[in-house]
């Protein structure tokens, strides 16, 4: 690791910039790339006279300044230069009504430790120190005279294999008296202090011991009946109104899915899986017109309201309807059944900065790395919280204060390294400037870093001695390797003064190097802020969805980086539907990992065969057609084991299961996580069996009769091009031709609709019909092509009768085929189609006539010229063009 | 007897040509056989012809055999340089470009019909038409000299192409070879780069005239859709439920048939692969990405959706043969799965809309336009009947449109 390597140099440099302090007196210093709080408990006092203390306790006793930090360290107490390790810190709790401990040493490492973790961070008489000390309530877990009799009083509302299950963290996580406004908040930041605890004592339970799940029987719900009915008179007459010009067969412009079919049954096909019959407001047809303002035929919100009316009627015209009855169905389990599957075991030692967005409302998102200062974010502008945990900027941002912000900048220059870790999922790949998703900037042009989206890639600034105040050269992944992606990423930007900046996305390393030398970050500016979703000025937007973003005071190794993405972001759920009735294996279930995905879906994933008796041994049971139900019927659409054929054989692991299958689905989310209530249906479940009869869908309607088109149309490019060189006997491979054609083709029509034809087509067919008609007068092809007629002539004789006229005007119209034919039956005609010849004749000889008048040198010459123009006359005209 | 029609043309009015501006058609209720001679002749080539044929077309016509008139106007050398390659040609390239170059794919489409091969080979058999014509480039799997100088040199498509087994010319196993679909051509604009989801969707387009959004269909089960779909694009799953899935669902286990094929190219030096050449894992080889056949382009940006499908092989399962897209028409002599590019050409080849759609085109093309009412659908229906019946020779769905539209 890069930044093991440091403190040999960097650090000693750091250290170098600090007073050094006399013995007796206590002196912080951050430590460089290790990690700062085992540090705090092994690195022994009196070797260099300087002690280092974990950074992140060192922020929660002073606020906002590292010269405070110096301070409070000064003041306090030295534990006499014995060289033992010392646990004593300085009162590190906010800065308003610290508390400080001077009672007896701890007994046991177990005190101490819940002291450094516990008593440390909650003591403050603006925590819990102002009522859950001596001589007041219980219980007294935070009591300053005597950290033993705390650590009795608290240790039991720890629970350090499940901190989140703790009952400090439940207690202030159901409303009590949170110190922030947000009792979620304040739950998380306890949590976090818990979970380093359990982690430096190696408690943290890293299994997960299934349980059995309480029981539920699918519920009735209402289902979509077999035939339109009603669906007819109450939300058809909508959709065929107003939804026909696309989503019908018919439709010019036909667009799947029809559910505006000219045939009701039809599009009541299409339509079921866009009406919500148990919350006709969540149907799709209605989100599509009030919250996405797709096509609205007059005022969106009225037209939701008209569409979700008529949904409510069709819905109330449905019974209740009980589940299928030979379906083969597990029990039913709602999402809050299942057992968490911690998303602990990430790194986040030194995260200074970290938000989860578990909130869920309000325009505060919390910085819960409890250390201090926070940098809450305020939400402004067009920002929705996401229910999966996380915020959705649409244009808005979220922004810290320069005040706070500014412990990135104490921090950070001192450490010389740092860490954005972030889970993002971009609304989209074209989004440039660079679009800012996570900024520590103070303007446009000017920042400390920001790591950005330049539409497929991600972009990372960082303020050093060898980069501009922009951080430019930025370093930026690579064009090719379109790494980044309209989907949800974990990006990683580290930047160490040895290695620079690194960029990696989903765990993996970008390979892309830094264009700018490490160096130090003295350069950065203390007064910036944090912002994501925009430039503190509000410029450069990003939209996207933020999952997570955690600053860490170090780079991260590349194999922390691979752990935090290994565990995932959100809160994730085991499933276990009760399959033991079908398969008589006792306490058997079909267990499935389950997490929101966003607002609007559910991910299911891993569908895995256990039962919780360690004894079963399972065998021969056959598992096909697996599908996903809810609320009372199988869900529309994404099921993805429809398909599935498992048998449980002796891959079976008691206690752990037998996987059914690596794939996830996403399953649209229904009336919310707290309602919807899941079940599986099965084809096949052990001996009981269910035969799935897909219904034939409606055969497509026949599309609508079109207005009657031309019955003519015009010659097309290419077509043009040989019926000039059929009609010319000049090869269309004639260098002059093909020189000519590369010019024009382009230019000609390329629709044979007669309709579109325009003016500039008729100048390039021209041009062709010029230059056809010059390449045959200029080749020897012309005497026989216009037999008898003399091209040496001048002028005034070669036209100065209608014989030799007809030399020239003839061949042409017969080629043409504009002459009269003798017919198989020995009639003479022309064809139908050509023009009237006596009017042709004239045409062409007027155009002589006129190329006739000329005096003096501008006649030479003019022979062959006017026979290319009689010819192109001819040729340019309609008999080629149309057909 | 000639002349069982009636002679209208000398009584209907004529007007008058005005030389260099439109001028419109005086259309007969019946056309005499010399004017629809002359209009088959002119839709089916693009050329007038000659006063003699011309002659023997309304002869023939005239004679109640207007179809052996389409086949004397099939004659010219037009109807294949011109004709059957503005046909062709844009199926040949992304952007439908009319104007883009001869190359294999469409030198083996005019050379299948000029041979009256069975059309449904277009997407599945082992055979290419190369040009035989002293003085051209050798063809060549890395560029397309060959067929630029044989259209440069305006040669006659009719007389010069011969056809060839692909797997002699390209040195493509023969098991691998389906038709146009593993010409170079095809493989420069829709093999090249991405995931080859190109080449499946282009082939729907070209061949069964349905590109992706008339061939939707949510309800079909998503386990072969690959990982790099995203499953929230933007963060919003209802996108990929509303939408994704409903072409991913039934194009990603379709598209699987063409795991094994990639286009090499140099993307720093020659971006749109003009010197390129199709790659294809035979059995035996191995993308080092993959461990397997599956060329690695298969498995890019897996972790878009960890959960996804992973290809393992090229095995392919059409889920269109239930559901609405049913009604494409699909073989029940097929199974609807198998294994590569060759077997799910013979799947969409033999399907009704294959054969329907291949009738519209030419349709189109004669009839200069779209199909409008039950009687050019009933049309269009006996057409493909006939083709679909007897061989699937397309010079015979010319025949039949020419002659329906002669009347026009």
């Amino acid at each position: 690791m890069t930044n093991r390597k440091i403190p040999g140099s960097f650090f000693s440099s750091v250290a170098a910039l600090l007073p050094v302090a006399p013995c007796g007196t206590r002196r912080e210093s951050i430590p460089g790339g290790l990690s700062a709080r085992s540090l705090s408990q092994t690195v022994p006092q009196g070797a260099t006279g300087i002690r280092t203390f974990a950074s992140r306790s060192a922020f929660r006793s002073t606020g906002s300044s590292f010269g405070l930090i110096l301070a409070a360290a000064i003041l306090s107490a030295c534990s006499g230069g014995s060289g033992q390790d010392t646990e004593e810190q300085p009162n590190t709790n906010p800065g308003s009504g610290g508390a400080s401990y001077s009672g007896p040493a701890p007994e046991t490492e177990d005190v101490q430790q819940y002291k450094r973790y516990i008593w440390d961070n909650l003591a403050a008489e603006n925590r819990c120190g102002g009522c859950h000390v001596e001589n007041n309530q219980s219980p007294q877990f935070v009591r300053g005279d005597d950290i033993n009799i705390a650590y009795d009083a608290g240790r039991e509302l720890v629970n350090l294999s499940q901190p989140a299950e703790s009952r400090l963290v439940t207690k202030v996580g159901g409303g009590h008296n949170c110190w922030l406004s947000s009792a979620d908040a304040c739950a998380e930041i306890i949590t976090n202090y818990i979970e380093e605890w359990a982690r430096a004592s190696g408690s943290l339970a890293n299994t997960i011991t299934l349980t059995a799940p309480v029981e539920r029987t699918v519920g009735a719900s209402k289902s979509f009946p077999a035939a339109s009915g009603s669906f007819g008179s109450t939300v058809y007459p909508l959709l065929s109104t107003y939804c026909a010009g696309c989503h019908s067969e018919d439709a010019g412009t036909a667009q799947q899915p029809y559910f505006a079919s000219a045939n009701v049954d039809q599009a009541y096909e299409a339509a079921k899986a866009r009406m919500n019959l148990d919350n006709p407001a969540d149907s799709r047809f209605s989100v599509r017109l009030g919250s996405e303002f797709h096509n609205c035929w007059d005022d969106c919100a009225e037209n939701e309201d008209e569409m979700t009316a008529a949904i409510q009627a069709f819905a109330d015209s449905i019974p209740l309807t009980e589940v299928d009855p030979n379906w083969v169905i597990s029990k039913a389990l709602l999402l809050t059944d299942g057992i968490v599957a911690s998303s602990g075991g990430r790194v986040e030692n030194n995260a200074i900065a970290l938000y989860e967005f578990k909130t869920g409302s309000g325009t505060t998102a919390f910085d819960t790395s409890g250390v201090n200062p926070a940098i809450d974010l305020t939400l402004s502008g067009d920002v929705e919280w996401l229910g999966s945990w996380g915020i959705q900027l649409k244009g808005g941002k979220a922004q810290g204060a320069t005040a706070t912000s500014r412990k990135l900048h104490e921090t950070l220059t001192a450490t010389g390294e740092y860490t954005i870790e972030a889970w993002v999922a971009p609304a989209n790949v074209s989004q440039e400037g660079p679009a800012r998703i996570v900024s520590y900037s103070g303007g446009n042009d000017i920042r400390n870093f920001t790591l950005g989206q330049a539409m497929y890639n991600y972009t990372f600034q960082n303020r050093s001695d060898s980069t501009d105040a922009d951080g430019m050269p930025a370093l930026i992944t690579d064009d090719m390797a379109e790494r980044a992606q309209a989907t949800l990423q974990h990006v990683v930007a580290t930047y160490d003064p040895i290695g620079g900046r690194k960029l990696y996305v989903n765990g993996e390393f970008t390979g892309d190097a830094d264009p700018a030398a490490a160096e130090l970050l003295s350069t950065w500016d203390d007064t910036f802020a944090l912002v994501l979703g925009s430039e503190v000025s509000n410029d450069n937007k990003w939209e996207g969805s933020v999952r997570l973003l955690a600053i860490h005071s170090r780079a991260l190794s590349a194999e922390d980086i691979a752990t935090n993405y290994e565990v995932g972001v959100g809160e994730k759920y085991l499933l276990l539907f009760k399959v033991e009735e079908q398969t008589n294996v006792p306490q058997s279930y079909v267990m499935f990992t389950v997490q929101q995905f966003d607002n609007y879906g559910y991910l299911f994933s891993e569908p895995t065969f256990v039962s919780l008796d360690g004894s079963a041994a399972p065998t021969g049971i056959a598992i096909e057609g697996m599908r996903i139900g809810i609320n009372g019927r199988e869900a529309e659409v994404g099921q993805a084991w429809a398909n599935l054929s498992a048998t449980i054989d002796g891959s079976y692991v008691p206690g752990e299961g037998q996987p059914l299958s690596r794939l996830g689905t996403i399953i649209t989310l229904d009336k919310g996580p707290e309602y919807d209530e899941f079940f599986l249906t099965f084809e096949r479940l052990g001996s009981e069996t269910y035969t799935r009869v897909e219904p034939v869908p409606a055969v497509p309607a026949d599309p609508a009769d079109l207005e009657p088109q031309p019955r003519i149309g015009l010659r097309r490019f290419e077509q043009i091009h040989a019926a000039l060189s059929r009609a010319t006997g000049i090869s269309s491979a004639h260098p002059d031709i093909v020189d000519t054609w590369e010019k024009v083709k382009r230019q000609l029509p390329v629709e044979s609709d007669i309709l579109g034809f325009l003016a500039a087509q008729q100048m390039g067919i021209t041009q062709l019909a010029v230059k056809y008609c010059s390449t045959l007068v200029d080749s020897p092809a012309r005497g026989s092509y216009f037999p008898g007629f003399d091209f040496g002539a001048p002028i005034a004789d070669a036209f100065n009768s209608p014989a030799k006229r007809a030399q020239v005007v003839d061949p042409l119209i017969k080629n043409l085929l504009g002459h009269e034919m003798t017919w198989h039956d020995s009639s003479v005609s022309q064809l139908a189609v050509a023009p009237d010849l006596a009017a042709v004749e004239t045409e062409l000889n007027d155009l002589i006539d006129t190329m006739e008048n000329c005096s003096g040198s501008a006649c030479n010459g003019r022979t062959a010229t006017t026979v290319k123009a009689v010819c192109a006359a001819a040729m340019g005209s309609a008999m080629i063009l149309i057909h | 007897m000639k002349n069982l029609l009636p002679r209208l043309s000398g009584t209907q009015p004529k007007a008058g040509c005005l030389l260099l501006g439109a001028y419109f058609w005086a259309g007969a209720a019946i056309a005499a056989p010399q004017d629809q001679a002359l209009q088959m002749h002119s839709r089916l080539t693009g050329v007038i012809p000659t006063e003699s044929i011309l002659l023997d077309m309304a002869e023939d016509i005239a004679n109640g055999d207007p179809q052996a008139a389409a086949y004397t106007a099939m004659q010219n050398d037009a109807f294949y340089n011109v004709t059957l390659k503005n046909l062709a040609t844009p199926w040949t390239n992304r952007d439908r470009d009319v104007f883009a170059p001869l190359n294999d794919y469409t030198a083996t489409v005019i050379g299948m019909v000029r041979d009256d091969v069975d059309f449904r080979e277009v997407l599945s058999g082992n055979i290419l038409y190369t040009g035989d014509v002293s003085g051209l480039p050798a063809y060549s799997n890395s560029d397309n000299d060959h067929y630029e100088a044989l259209e440069a040199g305006g040669h006659s498509l009719k007389d010069s192409l011969v056809q060839r087994s692909q797997s002699s010319v390209t040195g493509l196993p023969a098991e691998a070879t389906a038709g146009v679909i593993t010409t170079r051509g095809a493989a420069k604009s829709f093999f090249i780069a991405g995931t080859n989801r190109a080449m499946f969707r282009f082939t729907l387009v070209n061949h069964l005239c349905r590109d992706m959004e008339q061939v939707q269909d949510t309800s079909r089960a998503p386990d072969r859709i690959r990982q790099d779909v995203s499953r929230s694009p933007g963060g919003d799953s209802r996108v990929f439920q509303n939408n994704c899935i409903g072409c991913h669902s039934g194009m990603d286990p379709m598209a699987q048939a063409f795991a094994y094929y990639d286009f090499a190219y140099d993307a720093d030096n020659d971006p749109e692969g003009e010197n390129g050449a199709l790659d294809y894992n035979s059995t035996g080889e191995s993308d080092p990405a993959t461990g397997s056949r599956v060329k690695a382009k298969n498995h890019i940006n897996s972790a878009n959706f960890p959960h996804g499908f992973i290809l393992p092989d090229d095995r392919w399962d059409n889920y269109w043969r239930e559901g609405p897209n049913m009604h494409l028409g699909w073989s029940s002599a097929l199974p609807g799965s198998g294994n590569g590019a060759k077997s799910l050409g013979e799947e969409l080849a033999n399907s009704r809309a294959f054969a329907e759609c291949q009738v519209t085109k030419v349709f189109r093309q004669v009839c200069l336009r779209e199909p409008e009412n039950t009687a050019d659908r009933t049309r269009i229906d006996a057409i493909a009947d006939d083709f679909s019946n007897s061989g699937y020779k397309l010079k015979q769905v010319y025949a039949d449109a020419a002659v329906y539209c002669a009347g026009d």
